[in-house]
């Protein structure tokens, strides 16, 4: 149970948050229903959990880890577990180099409807890092923090994920 | 870093500002007489720019859901500031009892431990009951013990590892009294090892666990339909003898069994 403080300080917290985390909830479970139910399990159990974090720490970071781990055991995740999805296997993921020039790249990116389909093609792991980075502009040891993995891993995968958005695009970094 | 074009890691994390000072200093440098190099700085910050853009536009949250988990956290917080404030406010209540609610309670109590202590001293029937029909489960045909065996060494080993407890079998069994086999079974919620013998031409059931079976400490012997049940503690183990064979020859293959438990 909260002291009445403690929730009033959580509310400020969570509150301007909550459109990053449907954001971030919908670009992991596709449905917006889903990513519905996901941000409000997420609130009652960051609510709930909101006397072990610690106030000289990011919020952010604290509630997008809370937000992940509900997505692992939500219906999409595991359904999609079955198949091959957030852990692993990435080494299988080729990025092609198809050596167009940078100033190609630029004028590419131009074109929003390539781009968001090439983050649609993503891996879901890749795209899940470079989200975290820039939409939500976390540094690299929150995302680590956030995934669970060390930080070299998050740099070596927003690399990757920049390097293979640059493939899609039919260039490269 | 100066001689050598710049590495995808180094770039990435570069434009997202994570590259220690230093590092960035000397990048800075790099760039500023590497043209190949400037080109890939800008066209990744361009890249970074175009996808956060893109990505955004992708998820927006709907106004409405966003309302609903606006409404439901305000709701939950809400709830918990009650809850700390009523229990806060919330006086002790000092109830006070008449003198007749005291005796009534030390009656009770009374009653409740008297009752307690006569059920030691008569145990409900369902112990006895559980031993008998498991030995006369054994009597029937249809139930050939798991380990056949009248030699020891072959039967104390096979319960090795499938119960929480070793024992030992004496050397000799009382005259008339054979060893035929084992059962690993469950008596009273507990493993136990169930040691078949005849002794003469009947039937003796034994079982050996790690907690008594006995009703009551003073208890060492009981009778239930005609069959007699005898209960000895030896070392760590306890031992729950059931037959219809004379008591006397019973207890000696319980006090055999004892005795054989005690360290050499």
């Amino acid at each position: 149970m909260l002291a009445p403080n403690r929730s009033a300080l959580f509310e400020q917290l969570a509150l301007p948050l909550l459109p990053s985390l449907y954001s971030h909830s919908f670009w992991l479970c596709r449905n917006h229903a889903e990513a519905e139910d996901i941000v409000q399990e997420t609130v009652s159990k960051a609510l709930r959990a909101f006397d072990s974090f610690q106030t000289d720490t990011n919020f952010k970071a604290w509630i997008f880890r809370i937000l992940r781990n509900t997505f692992l055991t939500s219906r999409t995740a595991i359904a999609t577990a079955r198949t091959v999805f957030l852990e692993d296997h990435l080494d299988q993921v080729e990025v092609t180099d198809t050596s167009p020039t940078p100033e190609e790249i630029l004028l590419r990116l131009d074109n929003e409807a390539a781009l968001s389909e090439a983050l649609e093609r993503l891996h879901p792991q890749l795209r899940e890092v470079l989200l975290l980075c820039e939409v939500e502009g976390l540094k690299y040891k929150e995302i680590a923090m956030v995934l669970d993995v060390p930080i070299g891993t998050v740099m070596s995968r927003i690399s990757r994920a920049r390097r293979t958005l640059q493939a899609q695009l039919g260039g490269s970094l | 870093m100066q001689s050598q074009h710049l590495t995808h890691l180094e770039i990435s994390a570069f434009i997202d500002g994570e590259l220690p000072a230093s590092d960035a200093q000397t990048l800075e440098q790099h760039v500023a007489t590497c043209h190949e190099c400037a080109l890939r700085v800008v066209s990744a910050m361009r890249l970074k720019a175009a996808s956060t853009r893109v990505s955004q536009n992708f998820a927006v949250a709907p106004p409405e859901a966003l309302s609903r988990i606006t409404a439901q956290l305000r709701q939950q917080t809400a709830k918990e500031t009650a809850n700390v404030t009523e229990t806060a406010k919330k006086p002790a209540r000092v109830i006070h009892f008449p003198l007749w609610t005291w005796s009534a309670l030390a009656a009770t109590l009374l009653v409740g431990v008297s009752f307690l202590g006569w059920q030691s001293m008569h145990p409900p029937s369902t112990l006895s009951a559980e031993l008998l029909d498991q030995h006369l489960a054994v009597l029937s045909s249809g139930s050939a013990p798991e380990v056949i065996s009248s030699d020891r060494h072959t039967v104390k080993p096979w319960f090795q590892g499938k119960l929480p407890f070793s024992f030992n079998l004496p050397e000799v069994f009382p005259v008339g009294t054979v060893l035929k086999g084992g059962n690993l079974t469950f008596v009273h919620g507990q493993p136990a090892a169930l040691l078949l013998f005849t002794v003469g031409k009947h039937q003796a059931s034994v079982f050996l666990t790690q907690r008594p079976l006995k009703p009551h400490k003073l208890t060492s012997s009981g009778t239930e339909s005609g069959f007699t049940i005898q209960y000895a503690d030896a070392e760590e183990l306890h031992i729950t003898a059931v037959s219809d064979v004379n008591p006397s020859n019973l207890a000696q293959l319980v006090s055999a069994l004892a005795n054989a438990q005690k360290p050499r």
